[in-house]
C-alpha cells in the first residue's frame, strides 16, 4: 500500500540524521576564544596587524571565562517554554526575556580585571572606569540599545565591554538549555535561543557533524544549522560565491550573496581546526575591508568591533 | 528579535575604521588599513549537483575558482557529496568519489560523434545532423516494427525494436517529460541512469 507523506514528515525524516543545535559548553567556549584570538595576532597570523586589540579582547574572553563559572542564572520554567514555542518565539529572547542582574556584576568583573592589565591603552583603561561608575539602570539601557540592534545609539568604545558582559550571562543560559525546549523558529536568520543574529557560519568537521554549516550566535554562542550554500540573510541560494584573500587562509572566507550584496564570513573547520567564529571574523578584519570595496554590507556588526553608523 | 533596519547593513571602511571600538579604546588601525592596499579579493564557488552516474542520485557539492562576471572559464577543482543532502548525507561511492577526474578527462565527450558502420574511427558532428539523424532512425525503425495491435486483435501501440537510456542527474520534471516524449512513442524499455 502506498503512502502518501505530506511535507512535514518528509521534513521531519530527512532532517533525522542532522544535529540541528550545538549549544555551547560553558567551561570553554571563552577560554577556546581568547587562545584563538592571541593565535591570530601573532606574527604571520591574519589578524597581525591588530594583533595589539586582539590581545585586549583575548584578556576579555579570558575575564568572561571567569564571570560565566561565577553565575547560575534561573532558566525559563515550562509556561513560558511553552509559550515560546507556541508562538514560535525563542526560549530566552534578547528583547522578552527579563534578564537578571548578573550580567552587571559580570560587567564589573570584565572591567576591572581589564583596568588592572599591566599594558592597556589609556583610553580602554578609561572606558572601564568609566562602566564601572555608571548607575544599573544607565547600564540596562545601554545593554538594551546593543541588544535591539539600534547601531546609532551605540558607542562604540563602551560596546565590546557590555556585549562581552552580556554574552556571558547569556551563554551561561544557552549552555544549561536543553536543546529538546529550543525550536525552529520562523525565520531561519536569527538564533532559535536568544533571537540574535548570527556573527559568521561554521563549517565543522567532527565525525557527527562533518561538512555541515552551522551559524554561529553574536550573543550567546548557539550554533544552527542551516543548509550550504545558501544566503545566510536573504536565504537565496542563487548567486552565492564564497570570497577570499588571495594566498591567505583557507579557512576563512566570506559567503557573499550577489542579490542582498551583503555576506558573512564562513569558516572551514577541515582547513583549519581551531577555527572560532567570533575570533576570526575580528580578526580577518582585512577581509571585511576588502569586501566593502568590491560593494558587499556586512550582515551584522561583530561583538566586540562596533562602528559609527 | 533584532530590529533589522537599514543601519544594520554595515560597510566597513577605512573612515568607519577611525571611529570603531578599535581606535575609541587607544589602537591603531593604520597597520591593518596599509596592509590591505596588497591583498587581493578571491572568488570560488560552490554548486550543488546530482552524481550523474546511477539512479540514487547522490547530491554533490562542487567547488570552482574563477569569477563568472568576468567570462573566465570557471574550472572545479573539488567535488565531494553533499552534507544536506538526504539521500546521501555528504557520502559518495567510488565512483562518484572519483567524479573530478571526469569531469577534466581527456577523451570526456563533450559533443555528438558518429562512428560509421565498419568504421574504426569517431567523428565529430553537428548537434542538428545527430538530431536529424537519430530522428530519422527512428522514425523508420518505429515505421517498421510499431504494433499497434496484439494477436487478439487487442489495441497495444507498442514500439519493442528501440530503447532509450536517459540520465540519472534529471530532476522529476525532467523524469516526467523524459516519460511523456518516450511513451507517447510506444517505447517500452527505458531507463533513467548511467551505471551501465
Amino acid at each position: 500500500m502506498q503512502r502518501i507523506l505530506d511535507p512535514a514528515q518528509i521534513e521531519a525524516f530527512s532532517q533525522r540524521d542532522i544535529q540541528r543545535l550545538r549549544l555551547p559548553e560553558r567551561a570553554r567556549v571563552f577560554s577556546t576564544r581568547a587562545a584563538r584570538l592571541r593565535q591570530q595576532s601573532e606574527s604571520g597570523a591574519i589578524g597581525h596587524a591588530i594583533g595589539d586589540y586582539l590581545r585586549l579582547m583575548a584578556h576579555l574572553a579570558d575575564a568572561q571565562q571567569i564571570a560565566v563559572t561565577n553565575i547560575e542564572p534561573a532558566l525559563p520554567d515550562i509556561e513560558q517554554l511553552t509559550h515560546a514555542r507556541t508562538f514560535h518565539m525563542p526560549p530566552v529572547g534578547v528583547t522578552s526575556w527579563r534578564r537578571e542582574e548578573h550580567w552587571l556584576r559580570s560587567l564589573d568583573l570584565i572591567c576591572e580585571s581589564l583596568a588592572a592589565l599591566p599594558d592597556v591603552p589609556e583610553q580602554a583603561r578609561a572606558v572601564c572606569d568609566q562602566l564601572r561608575d555608571l548607575e544599573s539602570q544607565q547600564l540596562e539601557a545601554l545593554a538594551d540599545d546593543l541588544l535591539a540592534a539600534q547601531t546609532s545609539a551605540v558607542d562604540a568604545a563602551s560596546a565590546p565591554f557590555i556585549m562581552a558582559a552580556l554574552q556571558v550571562y547569556w551563554v551561561a543560559l544557552a549552555s544549561r538549555m536543553n536543546s529538546d525546549a529550543i525550536h525552529e523558529l520562523d525565520v531561519p536568520g536569527v538564533c532559535p535561543t536568544c533571537g540574535t543574529l548570527p556573527v559568521a557560519s561554521v563549517v565543522r568537521s567532527d565525525s557527527r557533524s562533518q561538512g555541515l554549516r552551522y551559524l554561529h550566535c553574536a550573543l550567546c554562542a548557539t550554533e544552527w544549522h542551516m543548509v550550504r550554500v545558501k544566503c545566510s540573510h536573504c536565504q537565496t541560494t542563487q548567486g552565492i560565491s564564497y570570497q577570499s584573500i588571495e594566498n591567505g587562509p583557507r579557512a576563512i572566507r566570506a559567503e557573499c550573496c550577489d542579490t542582498c550584496h551583503t555576506y558573512r564570513k564562513i569558516l572551514y573547520q577541515e582547513e583549519d581546526s581551531a577555527v572560532e567564529p567570533i575570533a576570526d571574523d575580528l580578526a580577518s578584519l582585512a577581509l571585511d575591508l576588502l569586501l566593502s570595496d568590491a560593494g558587499y554590507h556586512r550582515a551584522r556588526v561583530n561583538p566586540l568591533l562596533w562602528h559609527p553608523s | 528579535m533584532s530590529d533589522m533596519t537599514r543601519r544594520q547593513f554595515l560597510a566597513i571602511t577605512g573612515g568607519g575604521l577611525a571611529g570603531s571600538s578599535l581606535a575609541l579604546l587607544g589602537f591603531s588601525p593604520g597597520v591593518a588599513l596599509a596592509e590591505v592596499r596588497q591583498f587581493k579579493l578571491a572568488r570560488a564557488t560552490e554548486t550543488r549537483n546530482t552524481c550523474p552516474y546511477c539512479s540514487v542520485a547522490c547530491g554533490v557539492l562542487m567547488y570552482s575558482l574563477g569569477d563568472k562576471a568576468k567570462n573566465a572559464t570557471p574550472s572545479i577543482f573539488h567535488i565531494e557529496g553533499d552534507p544536506d543532502h538526504p539521500v546521501n548525507r555528504g557520502t559518495l561511492c567510488p565512483k562518484g568519489a572519483g567524479l573530478i577526474d571526469f569531469i577534466h578527462s581527456p577523451s570526456r565527450l563533450k559533443y555528438p560523434e558518429y562512428r560509421a558502420p565498419g568504421s574504426d574511427r569517431w567523428q565529430r558532428v553537428s548537434w542538428d545532423e545527430a538530431m536529424e539523424r537519430i530522428a530519422r532512425l527512428m522514425k523508420q525503425d518505429r515505421d517498421a516494427n510499431f504494433i499497434a495491435k496484439n494477436a487478439e486483435g487487442q489495441t497495444v501501440n507498442r514500439w519493442l525494436t528501440t530503447g532509450m537510456l536517459a540520465a540519472s542527474a534529471s530532476s522529476n520534471e525532467a523524469g516526467y517529460i523524459t516519460h511523456k516524449v518516450v511513451r507517447s512513442l510506444g517505447i517500452l524499455a527505458f531507463d533513467n541512469q548511467a551505471r551501465v
